[in-house]
């Protein structure tokens, strides 16, 4: 639906007239324009050297027609192009020749629908210099026309604006305003527009997380027996290893549902939050799943078996320091180990419930 | 903002011109206005060629291009590396089950398709809507509508399974939302050649003089927007009156939604109107208007995130000890080159050089825009860091939408270079390619010139979008 997207772009020339004659005329408006600093930059169609190339400033005094308060300005006529006055925006040249004056609109009228601004030299610089049909520019519209551009120009301005604000309250510190005014920040960030910026901040992770599982499983011929420990985190490790795209389901699957967790619970395992039983279902989940494809290359030989009961534990150690640190830190890992959870029909995943 | 109040219609309305011919009284006929007049007089037309310049042009067009082909290209890449996994990660049956979605979405209200069925063939369907709309956005064809897909699919499956983005996928998530806004398709897309060709047709036939408003001819020849607008509107009639989209009509998604369709079917409505192009105009400036305070929010939004990165590290212990660069190489979730990163720590001098860097660079980055030149070395240097990430880390996604975001900030005179690069590594590919591939040679004779003058005009096109 935006097949006329480039329509406003291709108007961009307004000092076009008066540019040096170039392959594309586009460019010399543009060339140096740079987005970044566009709000530093002067304004484009109001540039002084249009005024003093261009001689006919379209004063009243000056004005060429009695009847026409705007005047109707010629000194661009002469040259083959649109008739564009002097200091005139941009705009003005690009009235189609179907628009009607607007009555009161402070912009000169189209006299004279040029005919020859669709020079045809080669076809390639044709579109450039001729200015689409589409008319525009708030002064070409009549009075009900300007007041829904000035309430859409308000609305819009204030949107982003409140949303720059308070996307900054919600990545900023807990501070006056958020302390005050946190529900609203809330109500207007979430779900969406949630975010966390706090890339290795304030301190990086300074320890490797393992997340390791062992389980009860029957076996094939009946009875049980106790698996030892499966470093889940390590053939995450060895998946990533000299991988140029890891996977999500390597590098953020186990890590981010441990966090999960770790956060919805505290040290004795208890959830804190309504989240935690969540947690609690996605991390086995995850596990089992993994566990069963550990198994799957066991089962071939006939070793494998169900799996009834997992223990989870992490294995916390730290990064040791740099050599050229004097830094000591312990190597001694930490681990936390959560109690035994029967493994029921909703933990399995279709994967693991083959 | 100042900028709205005077916009009414007795003030001055347009840029300095404007503002002359409404105060001619400040101004001695002949003298420069800009240099006339009083400082009130000097702001309101200051203030009147701001109103101008947002309300005339989309600004940016390279800029919003590129930004929507960093994020395009970067989550069409994601999906296609993760199709194997896809249905681990978003799948009903995925460790993050549909059931656990649904009960946390119940609590935080994100939208997504995916909870509209726990069927795999739905799954299956949204995903491949979201490849497509991916590949549409990249392309540039019928962009304002890939836009919206693009950010349903983004949404759809990232807001289904959250816990297993990261930041990249934060990036994207926002920026998704925010390419909806923005008129992304001016340049270096299918839709502005389409337009560049229907406006060329007639000339080329001989007709141009005469052919007058050629514009309602493309709206007539068009076929695929309207049907595509139709297709939508009963998928989102399906959706509401299936109850499915949350939020309800005050404000929320079904409010953006059909208010979206409603504005695209009045875009194609107006261009059909002949006899009177105010409603066009209209629409033109307030397309214009929300492109503009989109590109401000994007750039806002990068400044935040390297504002945010590097205000909260300089709080940091390791940082301010020169070591935290080196943590990160030795986790083993994010050492994919174990030799590789112990090299670049070999040394507690650069590991301390590139620790400051690392800071500096982020806290000066929003600063840095008041100055073009360094502006744009700081923004080379991110872009480095940013790909060194990429391999190092073994974070491509995050580092290609990181970049994605700073391209908003590259110069246009870089971004047309860029252009002509491109265009000329193609027509080199497309003179290549065997005459009898026909895709290639059709593309070729789109034009009807030989390649090496399709060169040029294709460089001149690059020029004149610009």
């Amino acid at each position: 639906m935006d097949a006329y997207d480039e329509v406003s772009n291709a108007r961009r020339g307004p000092d076009e007239p008066e540019g040096p004659v170039s392959p594309g005329p586009g460019d010399t408006a543009a060339d140096e324009n740079d987005s970044a600093d566009a709000d530093t930059d002067t304004p484009a169609p109001a540039s002084p050297p249009v005024a003093e190339t261009d001689t006919s400033i379209p004063a009243p005094a000056s004005s060429s027609s009695a009847d026409d308060p705007a005047g109707v300005p010629v000194a661009g006529a002469d040259t083959g192009r649109a008739p564009v006055p002097a200091r005139s925006p941009a705009w003005a040249s690009r009235q189609g020749p179907y628009t009607p004056p607007p009555p009161h609109s402070p912009s000169p009228p189209n006299a004279s629908p040029p005919p020859h601004a669709r020079p045809l030299s080669d076809g390639t610089l044709a579109p450039a210099q001729s200015p689409p049909p589409a008319a525009s520019g708030i002064a070409s519209l009549p009075l009900p026309y300007q007041i829904v551009v000035a309430l859409a120009l308000a609305v819009v301005a204030v949107v982003a604006c409140v949303h720059v604000g308070m996307v900054f309250l919600h990545v900023a510190p807990s501070n006056t305003m958020t302390k005050q005014h946190g529900q609203a920040v809330d109500d207007w960030v979430y779900p969406e527009f949630e975010q966390n910026w706090k890339l290795f901040a304030p301190n990086p992770l300074q320890q490797n997380i393992a997340v390791q599982v062992r389980a009860e499983v029957r076996k094939p011929g009946g009875g049980f027996r106790e698996t030892g420990w499966y470093d889940l985190s390590a053939l995450d490790g060895a998946a990533i290893d000299g991988n140029l795209m890891p996977s999500h389901t390597e590098q953020n699957e186990l890590r981010r549902a441990w966090d999960f967790y770790v956060s919805t619970h505290d040290t004795e395992n208890r959830a804190t939050s309504s989240r935690g039983e969540l947690s609690e279902r996605y991390l086995r989940r995850i596990v089992v799943m993994r566990l069963d494809r550990e198994l799957d290359g066991e089962r071939a030989d006939g070793s494998g078996g169900v799996v009834e009961r997992i223990q989870v534990r992490s294995r916390t150690t730290n990064v040791p320091a740099p050599e050229w640190s004097e830094e000591q830190v312990s190597d001694k890992p930490v681990v936390r180990e959560l109690s035994w959870w029967s493994v029921t029909d909703r933990d399995r995943t279709e994967a693991s419930a083959e | 903002m100042s900028p709205t109040t005077p916009v009414g219609p007795t003030g001055p309305t347009g840029p300095a011109g404007t503002t002359s011919l409404t105060q001619p009284a400040d101004l001695a006929p002949g003298n420069p206005p800009a240099g006339g007049g009083g400082p009130l007089a000097r702001l309101t037309a200051a203030v009147g060629s701001g109103i101008a310049r947002v309300t005339d042009n989309a600004l940016g067009p390279y800029q919003s291009a590129i930004v929507r082909i960093g994020f395009a290209g970067t989550w069409l890449l994601f999906l296609l590396r993760e199709f194997p996994h896809r249905r681990e990660l978003y799948g009903p049956d995925g460790p993050w089950s549909w059931d656990l979605a649904q009960e946390l979405i119940a609590n935080n209200g994100a939208f997504t398709t995916l909870m509209w069925s726990d069927g795999m063939v739905w799954f299956e369907i949204v995903y491949a809507v979201a490849v497509l709309s991916s590949l549409m956005l990249l392309l540039g064809w019928r962009t304002r509508t890939a836009s919206v897909l693009f950010m349903v699919g983004v949404l759809s499956l990232q807001n289904r399974s959250v816990f297993m983005g990261d930041g990249g996928d934060n990036v994207i998530h926002l920026m998704a939302i925010y390419l909806v806004f923005l008129r992304c398709g001016q340049v270096w897309s299918l839709d502005a050649r389409r337009e560049r060709r229907t406006r060329e047709r007639p000339a080329r036939e001989g007709l141009g003089a005469a052919a007058g408003p050629e514009r309602p001819d493309a709206a007539h020849a068009d076929r695929v927007g309207p049907l595509l607008w139709c297709a939508l509107g009963f998928v989102l009639l399906v959706a509401t009156f299936g109850g499915l989209v949350p939020g309800g009509f005050a404000g929320g998604w079904l409010t953006i939604f059909w208010g979206l369709w409603v504005v695209h079917g009045a875009w194609w409505a107006v261009h059909r109107i002949e006899s009177d192009v105010r409603p066009r105009v209209l629409l033109d400036i307030v397309a214009n208007l929300a492109h503009n305070a989109a590109l401000v929010v994007i750039m806002a939004e990068a400044c935040l995130i390297y504002a945010t990165a590097g205000w909260y590290k300089i709080q940091g212990s390791r940082w301010q000890d020169g070591t935290a660069v080196y943590y990160p190489l030795h986790l083993d979730y994010f050492s994919p080159w174990p030799a590789l990163s112990d090299l670049m720590t070999s040394s507690g001098t650069m590991v301390m050089l590139v620790t400051y860097g690392t800071v500096i660079a982020q806290v000066a980055f929003p600063f840095t825009l008041f100055n073009r030149r360094v502006k744009n070395v700081l923004l080379a240097v991110m872009m480095t860091e940013h790909a060194a990430i990429a391999l190092v880390l073994g974070l491509p996604f995050f580092s290609l939408a990181m970049i994605a975001a700073d391209a908003v900030f590259l110069p246009t005179s870089f971004l047309k270079r860029l252009g002509g690069w491109a265009a000329r590594a193609r027509d080199g590919v497309v003179r290549r390619v065997p005459l009898g591939r026909g895709r290639g040679g059709s593309e070729g004779s789109g034009q009807g010139a030989p390649p090496p003058e399709k060169e040029t005009a294709e460089q001149a096109h690059v020029g004149f979008t610009a």
